[in-house]
């Protein structure tokens, strides 16, 4: 489903992913840990289009197209999706008509006409019940005034309506408490299926206690250093980096 | 919204009135400045022509209205030269009442509109007054609003600029009796080279009044606003609560605004505030967007309908908000702004 090669790219000059290689199937659920400044976040940032990052070298492939030709918009509407380690507040938008727009372009894209309001209030209805979320947040402006916690359900929340067929999630585990946590993570495996993939991006294996991941690579200074199944996010947490970077 | 380039003249229809107007409402024409109706309704709730042009408007003493007057002003190639004239709005003592006021243009002549809208707020009274603004690129409307608020008294105004050449709102808001109030808000959308002037002299003449000004502007192209907005403190108006604010959202690199808040403040327990700010669209809003599969100026749209609903919001009523908000979002789009539902097409 998703072929990166080599990939390198920076920021103001400034190299950060260094030559990146991660090949994701379908069905598979890939971890990807590091610590702070590794380049986890740049390439994810990479992968859902941002362009304030220059891609310098290497290709990705996803679903046989080639990614990084495509606007921001046009990988979401391939089925990409990003849950953002810093959810943005657009107030003066309500969560709903941010999604009846979300859904609505994506359905034109797919030739499909626009969703009905009873269609769209049955999908929120059933989609925040996937994480718990109350119902008075539809009509609140997108992320304003969310609590940490709250700012990561609504990128659960808003994975679900979607229904993506790649999914990219970077570090929507930091700054949640236990609870949340275990939701966001129940969230993740209800839409796990055998068509659809998921990147955990993670800085913990806290995380991967509750989202078994096939596949876990190690990222450090823009390179991936060590990828082996899940039982390496468990040696990471007892032995921490050290090992794997001196070594 | 850049490069709107429509003409904004309609012809004038036999019967120029809303098709569908907003439930509870009454509806009066003015054309050039000559009142064309002359409407009674509720307990006595009157407008009535003035000595020369304009219009009188009455609100009887404790008349809790339940029907609310929508005065639809219009310049057309019936007078074409420089007009200027006065309306006096009157809300009589612990009466309670709204109306919306529009003004529009149906010809594409040049016009001169210099209009002064004095509004007297008695003791008790409350308004609630709705300014709908929308005319064409060679329409130039001066209009002054001269304020005076009695005690415990409590006025409103919620001014939308959609569309014009040139465009001056002076306000001018006389807090005369102790526990007034008033509020004022506007959003003005402008492209191409229009220019919209906004002046306030919010003055607090006495003690336990309380104002606050919201006035919020997107501009595209090389478009200029100006906000002046002077809040004055008289000396011995203790206990005053003054707020300001003016934000301006800049969609081109070549749009001016200009922003001077001023405070003058005489007496020294008081509650004042005052900002401004100019800035660009939000690119980390965009992208959010944009990875959610909204297209580019899809997301531009929703932000700049954002930054607006601010100021629409403050507007009570549900179905006139509704159709401010759809000629904003159809005015932001580039769009003929009008609602469908006059047979106008004007509102």
């Amino acid at each position: 489903m998703l072929e990166i090669k080599g990939l390198h790219a920076s920021i103001g000059g400034k190299e950060i992913l260094k030559g990146i290689d991660i090949s994701v199937k379908e069905g598979e659920v890939h971890a990807i840990m590091g610590p702070n400044g590794s380049g986890k976040s740049t390439l994810s940032a990479v992968l859902a289009g941002r362009d304030t990052f220059d891609v310098t070298e290497g290709d990705v492939k996803y679903k046989g197209i080639d990614l990084l030709e495509l606007e921001p918009e046009e990988r979401a509407r391939q089925g990409l999706f990003l849950g953002f380690q810093y959810p943005v507040e657009i107030p003066g938008v309500s969560n709903v008509n941010f999604m009846k727009t979300a859904i609505n372009e994506q359905r034109k894209f797919r030739g499909l006409p626009p969703i009905s309001a009873a269609e769209f209030l049955k999908l929120m209805r059933e989609k925040m019940a996937v994480v718990e979320m109350d119902s008075s947040f539809s009509g609140r402006g997108v992320n304003v005034g969310f609590s940490g916690g709250e700012k990561k359900r609504n990128e659960i929340f808003q994975m679900a309506m979607l229904d993506p067929a790649l999914a990219i999630l970077d570090e929507t585990d930091s700054g949640l408490d236990i609870d949340a946590l275990r939701i966001v993570a129940a969230g993740v495996n209800k839409l796990k299926r055998a068509d659809n993939a998921f990147i955990v991006i993670t800085h913990y294996q806290r995380l991967l206690d509750y989202i078994i991941p096939d596949v876990v690579h190690v990222l450090y200074d823009g390179r991936i250093i060590k990828t082996a199944g899940k039982e390496l996010a468990l040696e990471v947490e007892e032995r921490g980096y050290d090992w794997l970077i001196k070594g | 919204m850049s490069g709107t380039n429509y003409k904004y003249a309609p012809s004038l229809p036999e019967e120029f009135k809303c098709r569908v107007p907003l439930p509870g409402t009454v509806q009066a024409l003015v054309n050039n400045g000559i009142l064309r109706d002359q409407v009674e309704f509720d307990a006595g709730i009157k407008i009535v022509p003035g000595k020369d042009l304009g219009f009188v408007y009455n609100v009887p003493a404790n008349c809790i209205a339940k029907e609310s007057l929508q005065v639809i002003s219009f310049r057309d190639s019936g007078n074409t030269s420089d007009i200027s004239y006065q309306n006096s709005l009157v809300f009589g003592k612990d009466s309670e009442s709204s109306m919306l006021l529009c003004t529009h243009t149906l010809s594409m002549d040049q016009f001169n509109t210099d209009e002064i809208v004095n509004i007297d707020i008695e003791e008790g009274a409350t308004a609630d007054i709705v300014v709908m603004q929308n005319e064409h690129n060679s329409s130039r409307h001066k209009v002054t609003f001269r304020v005076k608020v009695a005690r415990k008294g409590n006025v409103r105004i919620n001014v939308v600029t959609l569309h014009g050449a040139q465009l001056d709102n002076f306000f001018e808001v006389d807090l005369k009796g102790k526990e007034a109030k008033c509020e004022l808000n506007g959003v003005y959308l402008v492209d191409g080279t229009q220019k919209i002037n906004t002046e306030v002299r919010m003055n607090h003449l006495v003690p336990d009044c309380w104002s606050s000004q919201l006035f919020k502007g997107i501009l595209d192209d090389k478009s200029v606003t100006s906000f002046t907005g002077r809040i004055l403190v008289a000396k011995d108006a203790q206990k005053t609560e003054a707020y300001q604010a003016n934000h301006n959202l800049l969609v081109s690199s070549a749009a001016k605004a200009y922003a001077q808040p001023q405070l003058e403040i005489y007496a020294d327990d008081v509650k004042c505030s005052h900002g401004a700010t100019s800035g660009r669209l939000d690119e980390n809003a965009l992208f959010y967007m944009r990875s959610r599969g909204i297209g580019a100026s899809e997301a531009k749209l929703l932000q700049q309908l954002a930054f607006a609903y601010d100021v629409l919001e403050k507007i009570d009523n549900e179905k006139l908000r509704q159709r401010l908000y759809d000629l904003v979002e159809s005015r932001l789009r580039g769009e003929f702004s009008h609602c469908d539902n006059c047979s106008m097409n004007c509102c």
